[in-house]
């Protein structure tokens, strides 16, 4: 009996001290004390953020997502900037952004509740830049979520699960209004707190400032356009803002805006007054230049860690690189047609017939486009204009009826139709039978990058894009996953088109304050000069949102914003209301050797209607099943 | 030599069927496991019905899918807060769903009306015109009496033109009195289209006329004659399906139509 009793006693000893050491940390998980403790591991919590940060770059598509190498059906070409093979209408995002921002918000919102408890080891102004420097992550995605869905879930701390209760996890939607003002705290936050300078992308106070003007101008813009309205049970409005609130929103993008000022300024290294080439040059190389006063907040990129295929995608034809792909991207006409220095009919098209309805003739194609505003030439290739050394040829087909007397329109304004194919000479695809010119000589009928009638990788439009592309990667090198141009997600010229409408939005109010009106002329001319572009003669020019609207589409094509824009102003369904695109098309007169150009409907036939219910997106269905205090936005 | 051949595939018989027999009872365990039977009944209530204009008691016509009518059931028997349940009316107007389960439901259509829940602009609900209605088993059939946005209304029969082309006379007026809802007219078309199903949703762009007008231009038209015709030259020999639409810029600027016409070309 005994010794069955030391023998009990002898085991339980045994399964005590068995126990006692089992918590060790797991040696394969990077805890709190390996990140919290240096500046290193600091740098390395915010590389992983920032590499989460919603932006819409050379990753992003709104059919495939962020960080998505594949950018074919690209932004442009659902904005109608642009028409593309791969995107054939409107289109809303079809990968919707929740699950990966509220990963990122619990990062932040691990960061500012850990932080505290480490801050002995850091100085303390590092400390309060970082602090500063999460909330503006934080805010960045916050508004991210806001300019889709409207009102969201505000979660300010780390949820805990399992040891709190699964339903203290189901937060319910805030009203739109409080999420902008969420965000307008954590930007205010971030700008008070952040240090003047930071690594470059990161943000610092003024980036701050630039995004907060960015974010205000939005919800200033549903308050003042926004007409569809959503309430939950507690009388939030989830969808919508008091139109009396557009004026304060509008004041705080303006004052935001005023504080980069001085900070930072318009790109002009290589800029000249009266000087197209040079201002042309300019415009190009700004999205080149790491050291350019103009970027406020980047996102880099660096081979072969991290890489995009922009040019792959993006080259005209003729620029091709060795795995295929180019010309994703062909400007439309209807965004051509905004700038200045082009001839142009009364209505503001383009002037493409003489007095008596016949085509005008040129000698070759850049002749009507001879006085262009530079900003143009550095943002879409011309049919003819020059890229990486060769002159990008781009011709729909030879004519070869007779140019006597003149040539009529080959299709009636207006026409769907295709073209006839009396009296022309057109090539399918890229392998062309060359055709001999009544002097003998031989040419391609289609130019080398296109347009085709049949195969569509080549320029749609009479025009392919120019901005962003590198001029100096060799052909060789133009492959997807290969291409590492820093992406500039705020610039100057942008804090500058906010303070403008914002200003103009403030002057239409009846707002004093500030001489506003004036304010928004010097904004707006300071980007014209800097583009090349005709400058407004007075403030009372500036008697319509619509020429700050147009200066903007104009500055900020093809860098992922217009949608946007054309989202908050509520214009897109008027906009693309079963509408289709125009395009140009340039000829040749086989007689002559000299060219003319059809404008026309896009000859594809891809009709664009955006359905209005898109303003707000759609909150993803597995979401609410997950959460079921979400409540639905409108229509779906 | 054959002997042992034949011995041979002997063996390799009694192993297969070894493994078949194996084969056999792991998957008659399998279906053993899967026998149970649902223990919920099949949904076998069903909700018919129809979205009637309150004036003249014509069913409110629309397209089917996103653009148009749908009906919308919050099952209230075990929460006061229910993710919804949408489905769609069919272009008529009218709806019906057999597949439904037994359940207590505020049931609501939503489309190119007015509203039948409306709040004010703190989030009060002011009308709620919801149906609850126990949905038992075996049919019933309800009836919303609506406002719509704009009644369009065939004036004449279409006509077919010499050039083939159809030439139609419609009428769009106010469908409310109610000036919270009576928005600009923003589009006036005339849909075509080679199958009975027409719409905004569902046109052949080539032949359909779509106009849109801007601020308050539209509304000049309001009660008017208007004739639209078709654009193109139409195909011969085959029916088409034609129907005018008109929408106001009211929330999701959802179309109201008049019923459909089928014309015949020869």
């Amino acid at each position: 009996m005994k010794i069955i009793k030391y023998l009990t006693i002898l085991f339980l000893a045994c399964a005590i001290n068995a126990c006692t050491k089992l918590e060790v940390a797991p040696t394969n998980i990077i805890q709190d004390n390996d990140v919290f403790t240096s500046t290193g591991g600091i740098q390395i919590y915010f590389a992983r953020m920032y590499s989460e940060l919603p932006i819409e770059d050379f990753r992003y598509s709104p059919a495939r997502g962020l960080n998505m190498f594949w950018i074919i059906s690209p932004f442009p070409a659902v904005t109608g900037e642009a028409l593309s093979r791969d995107q054939r209408g409107a289109m809303t995002e079809s990968v919707l952004y929740w699950g990966d921002a509220y990963g990122l918000i619990r990062e932040v919102n691990y960061f500012l509740q850990t932080l505290p408890k480490y801050v002995s080891n850091f100085d303390a102004g590092d400390v309060q830049s970082w602090i500063g420097e999460a909330h503006f992550i934080r805010a960045f995605t916050y508004f991210s979520l806001a300019k889709r869905y409207g009102g969201v879930p505000i979660v300010t701390n780390v949820l805990e699960y399992p040891t709190k209760e699964l339903s203290s996890l189901d937060v319910p939607r805030s009203s739109e209004e409080k999420t902008y003002d969420f965000i307008a705290s954590d930007l205010d936050t971030a700008i008070a707190k952040l240090s003047e300078t930071n690594q470059q992308g990161r943000a610092n106070k003024y980036a701050a400032a630039a995004f907060k003007s960015r974010a205000m101008l939005y919800a200033g813009s549903i308050a003042k356009y926004n007409q569809v309205s959503l309430f939950d049970d507690s009388h939030n409005r989830l969808c919508g803002i008091p139109s009396d609130k557009a004026v304060t929103y509008f004041k705080a993008a303006y004052d935001a805006a005023v504080m980069v000022e001085g900070h930072y300024s318009l790109y002009k290294k290589a800029w000249a007054a009266g000087d197209k080439e040079a201002q042309y040059q300019n415009y190009v190389k700004m999205f080149f230049d790491n050291e350019s006063p103009e970027n406020i907040f980047v996102k880099q990129y660096l081979y072969p860690q991290s890489v995009h295929g922009y040019d792959a995608y993006n080259v005209p034809r003729q620029c091709m690189g060795p795995n295929g792909y180019s010309s994703e991207v062909s400007p439309t006409l209807n965004f051509v047609e905004m700038f200045d220095g082009l001839p142009k009919n009364p209505d503001g098209t383009i002037q493409n017939l003489d007095a008596t309805g016949k085509y005008k003739l040129f000698d070759n194609t850049m002749d009507i486009f001879s006085n262009a505003e530079p900003r143009l030439r550095a943002t879409v290739i011309l049919p003819g204009d020059m890229f990486k050394g060769q002159s990008i040829e781009i011709r729909r087909g030879i004519y070869t009826g007779s140019s006597a007397g003149g040539i009529s329109p080959l299709i009636p304004a207006g026409a769907t139709i295709q073209y006839p194919t009396t009296n022309l000479v057109q090539s399918a695809n890229g392998s062309q039978q060359a055709y001999t010119l009544p002097d003998n000589t031989t040419i391609n009928p289609a130019g080398a990058s296109g347009t085709f009638f049949a195969d569509e990788t080549c320029s749609q439009t009479g025009f392919s894009i120019r901005k962003y592309l590198d001029e100096s990667l060799p052909q060789s090198q133009v492959k997807e996953n290969n291409e590492d141009q820093t992406w500039i997600e705020i610039r100057y010229a942008e804090v500058l088109l906010n303070r403008a409408e914002a200003a103009f939005e403030l002057y239409t109010a009846g707002q004093s304050g500030a001489d506003y009106l004036g304010d928004a002329f010097t904004d707006i001319n300071q980007v014209r000069e800097r583009a090349g572009a005709d400058l407004l003669t007075a403030p009372t020019d500036l008697n319509d949102i619509k020429i700050i609207q147009k200066e903007r589409r104009k500055e900020l094509g093809f860098e992922n914003k217009i949608w946007w824009d054309l989202k908050r102003w509520r214009i897109l369904d008027k906009e693309q209301n079963n509408a289709l695109y125009r395009v140009m098309m340039p000829f040749m007169v086989a007689e002559n050797k000299k060219y003319f150009f059809d404008v026309r409907k896009d000859e594809k036939n891809r009709y664009y209607s955006f359905d209005p219910k898109w303003y707000y997106e759609q909150i993803p269905t597995d979401e609410i099943n997950k959460s079921p205090s979400l409540k639905q936005n409108p229509g779906y | 030599m054959l002997a042992l051949t034949t011995r041979k595939i002997n063996n390799k018989k009694s192993t297969n069927m070894k493994k078949f027999i194996y084969f056999i009872s792991i998957i008659s365990l399998g279906a053993a496991s899967c026998g149970k039977l649902d223990n919920y009944p099949m949904p076998n209530a069903a909700l018919s019905g129809r979205v009637v204009d309150a004036g003249s008691k014509n069913t409110v016509q629309t397209e089917t899918g996103g653009g148009g009518t749908r009906v919308k059931l919050e099952e209230i028997s075990w929460s006061d807060n229910p993710t919804p349940f949408y489905f769609y009316s069919m272009q008529d107007g009218t709806f019906n769903n057999t597949k439904l389960f037994v359940s207590t439901n505020k049931i609501s259509v939503e489309g190119a009306f007015v509203p039948l829940v409306q709040y004010d602009n703190s989030g009060n609900i002011t009308v709620d015109k919801r149906q609850t209605v126990d949905l038992r088993k075996g049919a019933q059939n309800i009836v919303f009496e609506v406002e719509p946005f704009l009644n369009v209304e065939w004036v004449s029969d279409p006509v077919i033109n010499t050039d083939s082309t159809i030439t139609v006379q419609a009428r769009v007026s106010r469908g409310t009195a109610n000036p919270d809802f009576q928005n600009d007219v923003s589009d006036i078309n005339l849909y075509i289209n080679s199958v009975p199903y027409v719409g905004n949703n569902n046109f052949d762009n080539r032949y359909a006329l779509t106009v849109s007008y801007n601020g308050s231009d539209g509304n000049a038209l309001l009660g008017q004659t208007i004739t639209l015709t078709t654009t193109g030259k139409l195909p011969g020999k085959r029916s088409w399906w034609l129907r005018v639409g008109a929408r106001t810029t009211y929330g999701l600027k959802q179309y109201n139509y008049t019923d459909i016409k089928k014309v015949t070309l020869p």
